[in-house]
């Protein structure tokens, strides 16, 4: 099943094109890495799957369910929150107000699987900033994605949490999840099967 | 004791203690937001604009709510939806103050002046009583049901809008009650001060809660605890309401500093 689809694709920041003619498809449980050296558009791409950037033009289709992670810098360490405050907000949809008992009982799973139960009270500015990618990305698997879209979650993040993640995202592309990841780290792309690698060069095409 | 109980036998009194407590609720739970989202600088910028709107309808003798709402909202939406930084807020609210100051003295109401600026517990009449308890009806419950789509706004906007969700109505739900609680609030507590009733609970209260309830909660209950004491202030040493008021948030903000860094 397709999960994204993009046909001759253009993002524009003002006038200057960032992304041209970019063409992509996606199946369920397939995971596409993106790399490219800085500024060669790898997060204005994501952020325009994500919807956050407009096409100039060309053609997008995108799976009804879709969770971004963007990178941790953008977050605002100072916020009031706790972690589970953080997390239940990925169960968030147009139209549902209101967290039911299973929107809490699936951040519960996902805090505990990514090891940051144990942190469900804690303030999010205490936290590390391996710690806080968990969080996001904890935030985003509630959701229950069809296309988990992934700003460099691996920046940062030690050994031990680069396993857990990666055994997380394994799981979650066995159950037809498609996923996009932005990267800087070749080692992120072995180990993952059903892979391909996108490489955004500076005619950002 | 006795001097409160006199007090309190006025009616007057009876109608701001009301409607002054409603406002400052609900102004310390949208500061809240407006804090988190670093656009303190707006209530300050529209009760400027809404001192020009006060002064205007003074000059023309009518019912001051005729051009305070629609101007106030207008500037509200501006502010909001363009994303203004300080400057232009700066600007536009140093520009509105001085054209209320010039009508003002062009129409030889400038005696009216210091209490749109500072604030008075008797300009609060019935029909503002009826403005400010429906109003902040209506702000509690908007809280009530999109509580949960306004910390996530206010937390990442960005993260809300990749869910598919529209952010544009909450800042024009946000925009519309900042407006509206600035004007039901800019008599009692004065044009220059309702920026503060707005912005210092929510400031003080981040000194202690740990979370966005906890911070709503106890921004609510400083907020009225400043205005009952800045009231009773402004009774005894016969000052502004507004400047009691502010006076009070101003100590139980360096307390909570204090606290904090205890």
């Amino acid at each position: 099943m397709i999960r994204l689809e993009l046909e001759n694709a253009v993002i524009k920041y003002g006038d200057t094109a960032i992304i041209k003619n970019f063409s992509l498809k996606v199946e369920s449980g397939e995971m596409i890495f993106v790399t490219g050296s800085n500024g060669s558009g790898k997060s204005t791409l994501i952020r325009g799957i994500a919807g956050l950037l407009p096409l100039s033009s060309g053609k997008i289709f995108r799976a009804e369910r879709v969770s971004y992670v963007p990178q941790v810098e953008e977050a605002d360490r100072n916020f009031p929150a706790t972690v589970k405050e953080i997390v239940l907000t990925g169960t968030q949809r147009k139209g549902k107000l209101f967290y039911t008992q299973n929107d809490k009982k699936l951040a519960e799973k996902f805090m505990k699987e990514l090891g940051i139960f144990e942190l469900s009270d804690s303030k999010i500015k205490t936290l590390s900033g391996g710690q806080l990618r968990r969080v996001f990305l904890a935030r985003a698997l509630c959701g229950e994605p069809e296309l988990l879209l992934l700003d460099e979650p691996c920046a940062g993040l030690d050994a031990e949490s680069h396993k857990i993640l990666f055994g997380c995202l394994q799981k979650i592309l066995e159950k037809g999840c498609a996923i996009i990841m932005v990267t800087h780290d070749d080692s992120d792309l072995e180990g993952i099967k059903n892979s391909r690698v996108i490489e955004m060069s500076n005619n950002h095409e | 004791m006795n001097e409160i109980l006199e007090i309190l036998s006025y009616p007057f009194v009876i109608r701001a203690l009301i409607s002054g407590s409603l406002i400052s609720i609900c102004a310390s739970i949208l500061g809240v937001i407006l804090v988190l989202k670093h656009y303190s600088l707006i209530g300050h910028g529209l009760s400027e604009i809404g001192f020009a709107s006060l002064s205007i309808s003074s000059a023309l003798k009518i019912s001051p709510m005729i051009i305070s709402v629609p101007s106030v909202i207008a500037a509200s939406f501006l502010i909001m939806l363009t994303k203004a930084g300080d400057t232009a807020i700066a600007v536009a609210s140093s520009a509105a103050l001085s054209l209320g100051i010039i009508i003002s003295s062009l129409t030889n109401s400038i005696s009216n002046t210091s209490s749109f600026l500072f604030g008075s517990v008797l300009a609060v009449n019935e029909a503002d009583l009826i403005f400010s308890v429906i109003l902040s009806f209506v702000i509690i419950i908007l809280f009530v049901i999109f509580y949960n789509r306004l910390f996530l706004i206010t937390y990442n906007e960005d993260y809300a809008r990749s869910l598919g969700i529209n952010t544009a109505f909450y800042q024009i739900m946000i925009s519309l009650l900042t407006a509206l609680i600035v004007v039901s609030g800019m008599r009692i507590m004065g044009t220059l001060l309702i920026s503060g009733v707005i912005i210092l609970p929510a400031v003080s209260a981040k000194n202690l809660a740990s979370g966005f309830k906890a911070l709503i909660i106890i921004s609510g209950v400083i907020s009225i605890l400043a205005f009952l004491t800045g009231l009773i202030i402004s009774f005894i040493f016969n000052i502004p309401t507004g400047a009691g008021i502010i006076l009070t948030n101003t100590i139980i903000l360096i307390l909570t500093r204090a606290i904090k860094t205890k």
